[in-house]
């Protein structure tokens, strides 16, 4: 495929909202979670929550789309300068012309579980609730076109792990095919009950912060975040986009495949799509949820599949898995280490899992990243890979 | 011959059925020493989740992933009969 | 107004489903589209997953149930083998059943959630299901885009179609809200309807389409006899596309993709038996 560039990126996050304060956690090795203390009677795990959440007021006419999520939305729109530069693009193109391609796994569900606890006696939503909106999978994709006044193709990706990575994809399709001439991706979700106490129930929420690929690992640590990309055809300055590969599992909703066999098709795929080879990789960002059977697998999959000197790490030990976010999210880290120089390591893990190649780093390591592949394995069997680069060329 | 069930096997039985939505499995006929995972009733992970929470709201007995003991407490009907009979609260 | 700059695409139709409950499947909603024979009294009750192995099955909710009803359908209708295609699922308000039990039950008893239900709550439930039943390793997405859902999942088969050079399967359906998510996302019935489309003509294709995005708001209203058949459910923008591989007749159908753009299939049916395409 022909690369995209990626003009600009923004991120709202656990570990830092904003690219200078994410990169400074990246390279002090300052873990964004912290113990949960979301809601009433929390869970006894750790939490990447975002602080100031409740805080954001969202401008007068976009209320009727309030919720957590797209406050955390808003957040990550009016980082970096991304809204100025989101208009720009769309005064340049057309407001037609320019495609949002948005992932979340829960989107404003939390809006409805507030709704649900704060029931009025006759079965209605409390009037401040009140509001069509803030109560369906695709909240956060109309908000987020409300708030840029964009009148092209507007959609809500919900593929759990894989959705915003999935999104650049998508998004790279309609700008091929001339439907678009720029893409806003990004992702967007946000701490509530259902993912809290849903990965709960499903017994894969460690009550200790995340260590991916950790020997001892207990489960995920569940974040939030809002974070956003333009793509254009070229501009002044930003990574590119150079492949993608995308496939599914077949296996299990909440399994993944024991050989990784759709993780290594997406991951092919990708670098088919980018006509280069696994040995020009730099780095790796690994999906690394610290769930036993992810990380297991996935070490499995990089150490066959990548030279020994491949750098590798998940850095959800940072920021928590951010679910539907978590394409993004781990985009602009990506970003973050081919720009500043350094590969950020496997935060909280101290141990490897011996299923690990070589490949698995524990610490930040400065390194010339020009190549770099980003894996998400989403649940459901869902599997996206992107590769990004620092030129068009390898 | 399968075995008779006693009548908490029964109870525990039905609520098998009943929370793991097995379509036209008869609750009285479970053989109580059949494996109920993998091989026999052919349950998975999921559905060990899923019957420990009903278990825990029906009993009172709580029961977690990483207890070493779940393969011979889940082996069959009436290890798991007797391991919640043991330890129930209601 | 300037001219929208997006190009036009031609894509095949090579199979279609559809289950509506009083038009439950696609050789009598077919019929009674096209006026030739009346809809069904009763409602159909809901659809049960065959393909699934037993464990899936008796998980399946309602959602997976008609999903896979119709996309096993439209495969059967193609003569397509399922592992071939990678797949577009479209739902506007994904699990409506679940979202009411997540909800009530996180109000009352959080740590007492099933895990079988949340694990069946996320938006792509159908398609894992899908994908798991047919050993298909191809991509699947699952998109939402509200009440441009159904317009924006076939633009994305469309658009994958075209670019990937293969076929796509588009799964479109929504179910019946409950409890009080019905105030703020209502849905009545249950609605499904998939299509596969290619970028080539096939032996079996049933349409030849030419597909772009426009500017506008204009969209095709299905005859009215036939709207009340999906009247109220989530999903019901689709019936237009479903009526016109019905009736067979060339045609222009208009669907939503956003507020003013529009995603324009204009229909081209065969005549004759040779020189289908002319």
């Amino acid at each position: 495929m022909k690369p995209l560039r990626v003009t600009s990126h923004s991120i709202a996050c656990a570990a830092g909202i904003g690219l200078p304060a994410l990169s400074a956690a990246l390279r002090n090795a300052a873990s964004g979670l912290r113990p949960n203390d979301f809601g009433e009677s929390p869970l006894a795990t750790w939490i990447g929550r975002v602080s100031g959440v409740e805080d954001v007021r969202l401008p007068g006419h976009l209320l009727e789309w309030d919720c957590r999520n797209n406050r955390l939305a808003w957040m990550g729109l009016t980082s970096d300068g991304f809204l100025e530069r989101a208009v720009a693009a769309r005064n340049r193109y057309g407001a037609d012309r320019v495609a949002l391609v948005l992932g979340t796994s829960t989107s404003s569900i939390g809006a409805t579980e507030e709704a649900y606890r704060r029931l009025l006696p006759d079965g209605q939503y409390p009037e401040d609730l009140r509001h069509p909106m803030a109560h369906t999978p695709h909240s956060t994709g109309d908000f987020v076109r409300a708030a840029l006044d964009l009148e092209g193709v507007v959609v809500t990706v919900g593929t759990a792990c894989s959705s915003s990575a999935k999104a650049f994809a998508q998004a790279e399709r309609l700008m091929r095919l001339g439907i678009a001439d720029a893409a806003i991706v990004g992702g967007v979700d946000s701490l509530c009950g259902s993912v809290l106490f849903g990965f709960n129930s499903l017994e894969l929420v460690s009550p200790e912060p995340c260590r991916p690929f950790d020997v001892s690992r207990r489960g995920i640590s569940i974040g939030e975040a809002g974070s956003f990309a333009l793509l254009e055809r070229d501009g002044e300055q930003g990574p590119w986009l150079l492949g993608h590969g995308e496939s599914s599992d077949a296996h299990h909703m909440s399994s993944p495949h024991p050989q990784g066999l759709g993780a290594r098709l997406a991951i092919e795929a990708a670098f088919e799509s980018a006509g280069l080879t696994p040995d020009v990789v730099d780095y790796i960002n690994l999906h690394g949820t610290a769930s036993q059977r992810n990380d297991e697998v996935e070490a499995r999959v990089v150490a066959d599949l990548f030279p020994a000197a491949t750098r590798a790490s998940s850095t959800k030990g940072w920021t928590g898995h951010t679910l539907g976010a978590a394409g993004i999210v781990e985009a602009v880290i990506t970003f973050l280490a081919m720009e500043g120089g350094f590969v950020p390591g496997t935060l909280n893990a101290q141990e490897l899992d011996p299923a690990c190649g070589p490949q698995v780093r524990l610490s930040n390591e400065p390194a010339d990243v020009r190549v770099a592949l980003s894996n998400s394995f989403g649940f459901g069997g869902s599997n996206c890979a992107l590769l990004f680069g620092r030129d068009t060329h390898a | 011959m399968a075995q008779l069930q006693t009548p908490e096997e029964k109870e525990l039985a039905g609520l098998i059925v009943s929370a793991l939505n097995l379509e036209g499995v008869d609750p009285g006929t479970i053989d109580p020493d059949a494996p109920l995972f993998g091989a026999g009733l052919g349950l998975d992970s999921i559905d060990a989740l899923e019957l420990a929470l009903e278990i825990s709201k029906r009993y009172g007995v709580q029961l977690k992933a990483e207890d070493e003991d779940n393969k011979r407490i889940f082996a069959s009907l009436r290890t798991l009969s007797a391991y919640v009979q043991e330890r129930r609260a209601t | 107004m300037p001219e929208s700059m997006a190009p036009r695409y031609t894509a095949f139709v090579d199979g279609v489903a559809f289950w509506a409950p009083r038009i439950p499947g696609w050789t009598v909603a077919r019929s009674v589209l096209r006026g030739e024979s009346e809809a069904q009294a009763q409602p159909a009750p809901r659809p049960a997953p065959g393909l699934l192995a037993p464990t899936e099955r008796r998980r399946a909710p309602d959602t997976v149930a008609i999903a896979l009803e119709v996309a096993v359908g439209a495969c059967e209708n193609a003569g397509a083998d399922p592992r071939e295609l990678a797949s577009v699922f479209a739902c506007t308000e994904g699990d409506l059943a679940i979202t009411d039990y997540m909800s009530e039950t996180l109000a009352h008893t959080p740590t007492l959630i099933s895990p079988t239900r949340f694990h069946n709550s996320v938006h792509n439930a159908a398609a894992g299901y899908w994908t798991i039943g047919t050993g298909c390793m191809r991509p699947y997405t699952a998109l939402s885009a509200h009440r441009y859902t159904f317009g924006e999942g076939l633009l994305e088969a469309l658009v994958q179609a075209e670019s990937n050079g293969r076929a796509t399967l588009l799964v479109a359906y929504d179910i019946e809200s409950r409890g009080p998510l019905a105030t703020m996302a209502p849905s009545r019935g249950i609605v499904g309807a998939a299509v596969i489309v290619t970028p080539t003509a096939g032996a079996r294709s049933l349409a030849r389409i030419g597909w772009s995005t426009a500017r506008g708001t204009e969209r095709t209203a299905p005859l009215p006899r036939n709207a009340e058949l999906v009247a109220g459910n989530a999903m019901a923008a689709c019936l237009p596309l479903f009526e016109a591989m019905a009736i067979e007749e060339d045609r222009t159908v208009r669907l939503g993709l956003s507020p003013s753009l529009s995603l324009e299939i204009h229909f081209d049916f065969p005549t004759g038996n040779e020189g289908r395409w002319s």
